[in-house]
């Protein structure tokens, strides 16, 4: 007997693993810690929403306890959140205010977009910078005149003041614009021979080819403006007439927090943006993919 | 004294003598006329008792005053003085406005807060002042005149949980009233039991210098001279009261957490004691019911020399440039801090009475104050109550952030606070009104 035949021996007899097996074998494991970390890591990540909702459902003196169930679990925070604040009206509210803002952003954005895209025109790069330098104010900067602006136009403490500045942002007409580059002219000379004219090209045959981009600014412009919190404090005069983050910030006062109410309110509030990313979660993983994390 | 300074002179003096009247002239008795006013408030601003209360009040105002609308504005108390500058610039004035303390002083020199001598008649205001608490009133003065009527105000209580003070063998029924004594529970309390001994409000991005304040003054320091030139805060009284925190701290028996942190430490019942406003009171009686025996103790005193605290909390001001409005913004002011208000307010949203003589009348707050023991040390601060100082000028709160820097700076990082002290002093001062 050869060495190697002594050495094979054995492993012949033993119910040998071919190496397709193994590949297989090695393949599951590696699943399977794939699948652990990402268990680990969802865990992780939805630890603080699973809190949010346990938090607000103990009563005020079980506020401060690390159990992971509360012995009283009860409804009582919702009722009060209700009563303390109209939530129903501020979510509206903030429901009519990202929309429009979505909308009016999606047309300014496409349309200039589409003439940064299309033309040369002199001073083109000079204007297109100075909308790119826009996105570096930041807010807070602005947000005086702009007050003064609408309290002059008479719109304080109206959702037209909230939706007023936000009509045009840099981010839509720079990502649009960039998308449009990157649309293969030929497509757009094809349909001038066709006699379409830039009106008819711009929604019959740009628009359609760039849904999935305007569907991933719509949702950053949306979820932007529902967290929107520095210009509705400052227009901010009556519940009635303001949105939800401003509802939910009341319940923090200078004589302590009502975390049980404000964890109620925070997860009505979260409801909505839940839905939509239940329902729109491959859009909103590639908007922030495309647009980068804001 | 040449022919022509006599003349300016004489010219002037007449002036004034006559501006004077002529400005509570100008300012009618009675609102015979329709007119609405804004109230620029913080309780609305929130959600829960201060806003319910608040609401409560301007409907019954409202049903007592006819003539008179008003439109409530809520903005939080940090934003507040920046929302009454933007609607100023707006052409918005405010007509009464819910202004802290420490804005008390730029509310007059830089937002036209009207002193209420310059146009309520003298008779009228004795009369509202009848029965009001005299250091109570004190502390919307400046430069001997009313700006300010306190509205929501409260004093630094002692908060402390007997079942930790049991548990780490300290009799409950006997808190500690010195700073030595407070030490001395603490580390009592940090040895025996898992809990942190001390905890205050003092210092942190939200605790604005009243309670420091209070701590300073009653080791017989201060924070400004008296003709309100010159910061002192790094004079020996100062700085030694500093040291003493500092000694609090480096010994164990104070932990340095941040204000919400606190506040929340002690609902949770784990801490033993918890020096910050009375106005928190309902917060830690909400996280005690049914948890802990949460009790309240007078601010704590250097020895021998008495406590000297110092208010927290807001005044109502007025701001209205319009006679008409500004005599329906006083009408509104004499409500606000009337017995039946001051009932409210202190019931309702946790604060103290400016009136005194309503807390023992068992038709305002006398059958509630004895449901409630924990205001007791609270009303009797109110009899050796000061005002808590506000800074002069447009950079007063430059000021101040430097004066809680150079004090935090001392008591948890390790710099020596005689030096710390004097150098943030020394910065400070450039920025006051020269």
């Amino acid at each position: 007997m050869t060495i190697d035949s002594a050495v094979s021996a054995p492993l012949r007899s033993m119910p040998a693993a071919s190496p397709r097996a193994r590949a297989k074998g090695k393949g599951r494991a590696t699943t399977a810690i794939a699948h652990l970390v990402m268990v680990i890591l969802s865990i992780f990540c939805l630890f603080p929403v699973y809190w949010m909702v346990v938090s607000s459902l103990r009563p005020p003196n079980e506020i401060y306890d690390t159990s992971l169930w509360p012995t009283g679990a009860s409804l009582d925070n919702y009722a009060y959140a209700l009563k303390a604040i109209p939530i129903v009206r501020m979510l509206g509210n903030t429901l009519v205010v990202s929309t429009v803002v979505t909308i009016a952003q999606l047309i300014t954005g496409l349309l200039a977009a589409y003439a940064f895209a299309r033309w040369r025109f002199r001073g083109d790069k000079f204007v297109y910078t100075l909308v790119a330098l826009t996105w570096l104010v930041p807010f807070q900067v602005v947000m005086i005149p702009d007050y003064l602006l609408v309290s002059n136009l008479g719109l304080l403490d109206s959702l037209s003041a909230l939706i007023l500045p936000h009509l045009a942002g840099a981010l839509a007409i720079l990502m649009l614009a960039q998308a449009m580059r990157s649309f293969p002219r030929e497509v757009i000379e094809a349909a001038r021979m066709d006699g379409a004219r830039s009106w008819r090209i711009l929604w019959e045959v740009i628009m359609p080819n760039l849904r999935g981009t305007i569907a991933s600014l719509a949702i950053l412009v949306f979820i932007s403006t529902w967290n929107e919190y520095f210009w509705p404090l400052l227009l901010s005069r009556s519940p009635e007439n303001s949105v939800i983050q401003i509802g939910i910030q009341m319940f923090m006062t200078s004589e302590g927090t009502a975390w049980g109410p404000l964890m109620a309110a925070s997860t009505m509030a979260s409801l909505p943006i839940l839905f939509i990313y239940i329902v729109l979660q491959r859009q909103v993983v590639q908007s922030f993919m495309k647009s980068g994390i804001r | 004294m040449n022919r022509k300074t006599f003349l300016l002179g004489t010219l002037a003096s007449l002036g004034v003598a006559f501006a004077a009247p002529a400005l509570s002239q100008s300012t009618p008795r009675t609102v015979d006329q329709k007119v609405t006013i804004s109230y620029y408030n913080y309780n609305l601003a929130s959600a829960g008792n201060g806003a319910d209360a608040t609401k409560r009040l301007i409907a019954q105002f409202e049903a007592a005053n006819p003539n008179i609308k008003v439109d409530g504005v809520g903005a939080a108390p940090n934003d507040l003085t920046a929302r009454v500058q933007a609607d100023i610039a707006a052409n918005r004035v405010p007509d009464v406005v819910q202004m802290v303390f420490s804005d008390l002083d730029f509310s007059v020199t830089n937002l036209g807060a009207v002193a209420l001598e310059s146009f309520v008649p003298p008779d009228e205001l004795a009369a509202h002042f009848d029965g009001i608490s005299p250091n109570g009133r004190k502390l919307g003065v400046i430069d001997g005149k009313t700006y300010g009527l306190a509205y929501t105000f409260s004093t630094p209580v002692l908060f402390y949980n007997a079942d930790i003070f049991k548990a780490a063998g300290l009799d409950p029924d006997k808190p500690p009233k010195t700073w030595a004594e407070v030490k001395a529970a603490a580390l009592a309390i940090t040895k025996k039991t898992k809990a942190d001994g001390l905890l205050t409000g003092i210092f942190g991005p939200s605790a604005g210098d009243w309670l420091f304040q209070g701590v300073v003054r009653s080791n017989n320091g201060g924070v400004m001279s008296a003709d309100r030139r010159k910061l002192v805060f790094a004079e020996p009284a100062a700085v030694e009261a500093v040291a003493m925190l500092r000694d609090l701290y480096d010994s164990g028996a104070y932990t340095n957490l941040d204000v919400t942190a606190a506040m929340e430490t002690m609902a949770a019942g784990k801490a033993g004691m918890y020096l910050q406003t009375s106005a928190v009171q309902g917060f830690l009686v909400k996280g005690a019911t049914g948890k802990f025996d949460l009790r309240a103790s007078t601010m704590p005193r250097f020895g021998d020399k008495p406590q000297r605290p110092n208010n927290s909390g807001s005044a109502l001001v007025i701001l209205s440039r319009d006679p008409l409005k500004r005599r329906a913004a006083w009408e509104l002011m004499k409500f606000m801090t009337s017995k039946e208000a001051y009932t409210v307010i202190t019931r309702d949203i946790g604060y103290l009475p400016l009136r005194t003589d309503i807390v023992n009348d068992p038709q305002y707050l006398g059958d509630w104050v004895k449901k409630h023991p924990l205001l007791q040390p609270n009303l009797e601060q109110l009899a050796i109550l000061e005002p808590w100082e506000s800074f002069p000028g447009p950079n007063y709160r430059q000021i101040q952030k430097m004066m809680m820097d150079g004090a935090e700076q001392a008591v948890f990082g390790g710099g020596d606070p005689a030096k710390a002290m004097k150098q943030a002093q020394d910065s400070a001062q450039a920025l006051m009104p020269k």
